[in-house]
């Protein structure tokens, strides 16, 4: 667990999910605001990625309010499901979390830094030492995510292309449906 | 015509709607989410006060529309009664009058084991559909927790004397799936393999 600041007098901590209570923690925070807050359908925000990739969570004292999601790939490690509950917002928790995915990456030998982002959240990850992977006339054009990228060692910048976009912006795979831990229509 | 083709029809006009017994991790996991979406999400709830500790203790129904995970509620199991808690239903299928179909389904599902009474913590705002859904206020004094003022309320289930489980049931129907006691289980078919008794010293087991 690394240290960095307090809320009302707790401290916020961010630890990586390595017991099952602590992945349930990181699913109620992505459910929370998710689910909850911008009603995504429960199918989508657990895609069936969550037992192959890595929760990050952020603490105040006990309480969770923080969590991301990790993903490895060859290339680069993939952040994903930036998540902090409603009334923990405006403390930088999501900089504590995807700074913890830093140091993971780079504990990992990853390079590279990549998140599919809305646009409207754009400005928001380029404060924190991100660029648009592609310039900002490439991706638009009705897309409604943008790519964005960071090197994991700042003192070793990203080549300006390091992976085409067509290979880049490309999503993985869909899972077999029936694989889905959706509900059956069975009794 | 194919399933998936009645059940895009079904999608389209009428959402098909399941409540089952959370039996699976998978299952356990959605209402949890539910939960989470919620309390958590649209209520405030601190994530420690919402998993308080009974979630082991208890059983979940997990109800879908069309496949998608849409309500949850908890049932915990007292000796005289059922506790009704964490009844949640997810918001774009909250105009769809699941409330009291998953509570009826809960007390059926305490009638199937025997249980006589119903019991519940009601948020003051949702006490006209509670009463609505036949529980009456057992004490008349709200008391408040998780920043929310609630009501004790209290069901009677009738419950058959003569088919309710008791310890002279037959054992093999008290080892069903709960919210299936009336069909016959896994373990039924376990039977046909008949009793090796495994647990027993090799040698002993080698004689028949």
């Amino acid at each position: 667990m690394s240290t960095t600041q307090s809320i009302g007098g707790e401290t916020v901590t961010t630890k990586l999910a390595i017991r099952m209570e602590d992945s349930l923690q990181a699913f109620a925070v992505r459910a929370a605001c998710f689910i909850g807050e911008l009603d995504v359908p429960y199918s989508e925000e657990f895609d069936g990625h969550d037992f192959g990739a890595t929760h990050i969570i952020a603490c105040v004292g006990e309480e969770p309010v923080g969590a991301l999601r990790v993903r490895w790939f060859q290339s680069f490690a993939m952040a994903e499901r930036l998540a902090v509950v409603q009334r923990f917002r405006g403390h930088n928790i999501g900089q504590l979390l995807l700074e913890r995915a830093r140091k993971l990456a780079e504990s990992h030998g990853s390079n590279m830094l990549y998140a599919q982002v809305l646009p409207v959240d754009v400005k928001y990850w380029e404060k924190q030492g991100w660029r648009r992977l592609v310039a900002e006339d490439a991706s638009s054009g009705g897309k409604r995510i943008v790519a964005v990228v960071r090197a994991v060692d700042p003192n070793k910048p990203l080549p300006d292309v390091e992976a085409p976009e067509s290979v880049m912006l490309r999503r993985e795979a869909q899972l077999d449906a029936s694989g889905l831990p959706l509900g059956t229509v069975s009794n | 015509m194919t399933e998936s083709q009645s059940a895009g029809m079904a999608m389209s006009n009428h959402p098909v709607v399941t409540m089952k017994l959370a039996s699976t991790s998978d299952e356990l996991m959605q209402c949890y989410m539910l939960r989470a979406a919620i309390y958590m999400g649209e209520q405030h709830c601190p994530y420690q006060e919402e998993y308080d500790g009974n979630d082991y203790s208890a059983s979940h129904i997990i109800v879908y529309v069309d496949g998608e995970p849409a309500a949850s509620l908890r049932v915990r199991w007292f000796a005289t009664f059922i506790k009704l808690e964490r009844a949640v239903v997810l918001k774009r299928y909250r105009s769809m009058g699941l409330f009291l179909p998953l509570l009826r389904w809960a007390m059926e599902l305490g009638r199937k084991k025997g249980y006589t009474k119903a019991y519940l913590h009601g948020q003051r705002r949702l006490w006209p559909i509670f009463e609505r859904g036949g529980f009456h206020k057992v004490d008349v004094k709200p008391f408040h927790f998780s920043d929310h003022e609630y009501g004790a309320y209290a069901c009677d289930i009738e419950v058959d004397e003569k088919t309710r489980p008791t310890v002279v049931t037959d054992p093999m129907v008290l080892n069903r799936p709960e919210d299936r006691l009336d069909e016959p289980g896994i373990l039924e078919q376990s039977m046909d393999r008949g009793a090796s008794n495994p647990h027993a010293e090799w040698t002993e087991r080698r004689a028949n």
